[in-house]
């Protein structure tokens, strides 16, 4: 970035960012440093990416004008703990309206990579068109700038995503990795290929623990772009961080905002594993395509039943304190550490495992760990099978593929590995798309062409508003269980205001574990603005730009096609309660209708602004 | 004054699943969790007889309070 402004609200164009424009079909590759419009381009991320994507009318995924952007944040790469992240954005090949026009979307990975793209100079790369021959492209840290150069991946072909990234780390010294799997290969019957992006300690162990952008798509769009990695080299720039930037550190480490993600050895929670033991109590935890049945069977992969037979490494990504990673080993006969087999998160571990019925660590590990290797996104995927599964034990006399049903490990593995090979498309192309086909849309636990994440819809309506994925661009889905919110009032004022902020990170290149609860229009975040960059920005500001963002993937959405009624939860839901769930019922009809009403009401006054700017549907 | 305490996920570490124990009147929640020693941060979620409640609210006798750790993220 090139800044030439402390005020980056009242004058964002004196400040400039640097981007590579690669057209894949000729090889040319053009340099500019361009005037940021407004501070949502200075903030980056989906904030900058989704108004050049505004610009096109894209009425396919798979088109050569739909670009792919990868692009970082104004806090990537910077000394602020957390400041990892990468993004990639386009027009998703999964996400779309029922009638109507793929949709805007991003998904963020950490690990190191975003780190060293940004050291190269470049804040922005976009991929035009798509090559003719499978690519890998490396960019790097030239005398005057930063250099992009296409290569020949055909040594890459068909490899796993670990065995893409450990194969570039033996050509590229101090470099670090994005690479998509097998399944972003077979884009065409894969629409849920996600991006690898390694980090230290993998690059370091060879063990594959890589940070993935899952949600959308992005490795499928990527992959049809015939891109199959990504190289960032460059040096580490890591000098000192100022004090004010080492308190702020501190305080994210033992401020309280991550302490729940923490290791349970430092007295933490543990990381976000911990949701198992505090939404079982209530028969929250998804079970069986999110049909919880009132029983104790998701204890089974609670950690300290898990722990009896496997080692667990609590980890960190690059120069981050929370250590919220919790990677499952076999256990040594001496106790020590033995094989790695899958990091343990909330989300993979319960819709590879427990909503399919597995509740055997180790198998759900394995189902982790093809997913991974496969470069397919975990929610997408996971809920996809479990909806199979679902459809399978409802029609005995006649499933579906191999007859997979709930619990059934080696049916299940194989589904996993013949989707991330292409040999089902009926699952990659996501759960929506496979319920249109059955004509039992009821129990897809899709929102708008775009899985559920682990968490029960009948505890969240405010998934129906989410613009990138359920729980990762609203925040709403803890307030019917950590605050037994069930007033209309309160949902309300969340969906269209304080909830929406998540999304926050999602532009300034930090993690959301960063300060989760509160956004980045806070001190913390100022404060880092101001040390590693001289900017001087408010609370206000920085909370207008993101919901100024928010509201533009809105727009984004209905210009695509979605209709109001798309805006809903999964009619199962609605129309067979689970009498098993211990929670207030806010999931029914009445409910849902009239929050619908009142957060629409909220959002079309400040619609009409976007709308002029993003255009109406074509 | 008896009062059934649960406890959930890493609050059971070195304490206890769920014990009927002894308070004086007047107790509150906040109480208990400092007496049970661990961090009102890690703090999620209070319940009192299957209802939500504050930290700050009373105990009375014959309660079931159940305490969770914070719940977020995915």
């Amino acid at each position: 970035m090139k800044i030439l402004t402390t005020d980056p609200a009242r004058e964002p164009r004196k400040i400039f960012y640097k981007r590579a424009v690669v057209d894949l079909k000729s090889g040319a590759v053009t340099y500019e440093d361009v005037p940021c419009r407004n501070l949502e381009d200075v903030l980056g991320g989906f904030g900058r990416s989704f108004q050049d994507l505004a610009a096109r009318h894209i009425t396919r995924a798979y088109c050569d004008e739909n670009p792919l952007i990868v692009n970082t944040g104004l806090l990537t790469g910077s000394r602020a703990m957390t400041g990892m992240r990468t993004y990639f954005s386009g027009y998703s090949p999964i996400k779309a309206p029922q009638k109507g026009a793929p949709t805007a979307i991003w998904s963020a990975a950490s690990g190191k990579f975003g780190a060293k793209f940004k050291w190269t100079g470049l804040d922005e790369l976009v991929f035009e068109n798509r090559a003719e021959k499978p690519v890998y492209v490396v960019i790097r840290e030239g005398r005057s700038g930063p250099l992009v150069e296409i290569k020949s991946a055909e040594h890459l072909r068909g490899l796993f995503t670990h065995d893409k990234i450990m194969r570039l780390q033996k050509e590229y010294a101090d470099a670090h990795f994005a690479a998509i799997g097998p399944a972003g290969e077979n884009w065409e019957e894969v629409l849920m290929g996600a991006i690898a992006c390694s980090t230290e300690n993998q690059l370091r162990s060879g063990e594959d623990k890589s940070r993935f952008a899952g949600r959308g798509g992005m490795g499928s769009l990527m992959g049809y772009k015939n891109v199959l990695a990504l190289v960032a080299q460059s040096k580490d720039k890591l000098a000192a961080p100022s004090d004010e930037v080492k308190r702020v550190n501190l305080n994210v480490i033992k401020g309280g905002g991550s302490l729940r993600l923490q290791p349970v050895n430092r007295g933490g929670g543990g990381g976000t594993w911990g949701a198992y033991d505090v939404m079982q109590p209530f028969h929250a935890v998804p079970v069986n395509n999110f049909r919880p049945q009132g029983n104790d069977l998701p204890e089974k992969l609670f950690r300290e039943n898990v722990e009896k037979d496997y080692h667990i490494k609590s980890e960190a990504c690059f120069r981050c304190g929370i250590t919220c990673h919790n990677n499952i080993h076999e256990r040594n006969a001496d106790g020590s550490a033995g094989r790695f087999l899958a990091k343990f998160d909330y989300e993979p571990l319960n819709l590879l495992g427990t909503n399919l019925g597995i509740h055997d660590a180790g198998q759900a590990a394995a189902l982790i760990h093809l997913c991974d290797n496969f470069g397919m996104d975990a929610i997408s995927l996971g809920v996809t099978l479990s909806y199979l599964l679902s459809y399978n034990a409802r029609h005995p006399e006649k499933p579906l593929l191999n007859g997979a049903t709930f619990g059934d490990f080696p049916k299940i593995k194989e589904l996993v590995e013949r989707t991330g090979r292409g040999q089902y498309p009926e699952i990659g192309q996501g759960s929506m798309r496979l319920a249109q086909s059955t004509g039992e849309p009821a129990y897809a636990y899709q929102v708008k062409g775009l899985e559920l994440a682990a968490y029960q819809p009948e505890t969240n309506p405010g998934y129906a508003w989410a613009i990138a994925g359920g729980h990762m661009s609203m925040g709403t889905y803890g307030m019917l269980i950590r605050e037994g919110k069930t007033d209309l009032d309160s949902w309300v004022q969340a969906i269209t205001d304080d909830k929406l902020q998540i999304v926050g990170f999602d532009m300034i290149g930090l993690c959301k574990f960063f300060d989760i609860a509160k956004g980045i229009g806070t001190e913390m975040v100022r404060t880092c603005l101001r040390s590693e960059h001289g900017l001087e920005v408010s609370a206000a500001d920085l909370r207008t730009a993101v919901r100024r963002a928010f509201l533009r993937g809105l727009v984004l959405e209905l210009r695509q096609g979605y209709t109001r009624e798309e805006y809903t939860l999964p009619a199962e839901m609605f129309d067979d309660p689970n009498p098993h769930l211990k929670v207030p019922r806010i999931g029914t009809r009445e409910f849902f209708q009239e929050l619908s009403e009142r957060v629409w009401a909220v959002f079309e006054e400040e619609l009409d602004e976007f709308l002029q700017e993003v255009g109406a549907a074509e | 004054m008896k009062v059934r305490v649960k406890l959930h996920g890493v609050f059971r570490r070195g304490r206890f699943k769920e014990e009927i124990r002894d308070y004086p009147a007047g107790t509150r929640v906040v109480d208990v969790v400092r007496e049970l020693g661990f961090s009102d941060q890690l703090l999620g979620t209070v319940i009192i007889n299957d209802m939500h409640a504050d930290i700050e609210q009373e105990l009375k006798d014959g309660d079931c309070l159940m305490l969770l750790p914070l719940l977020d993220g995915g």
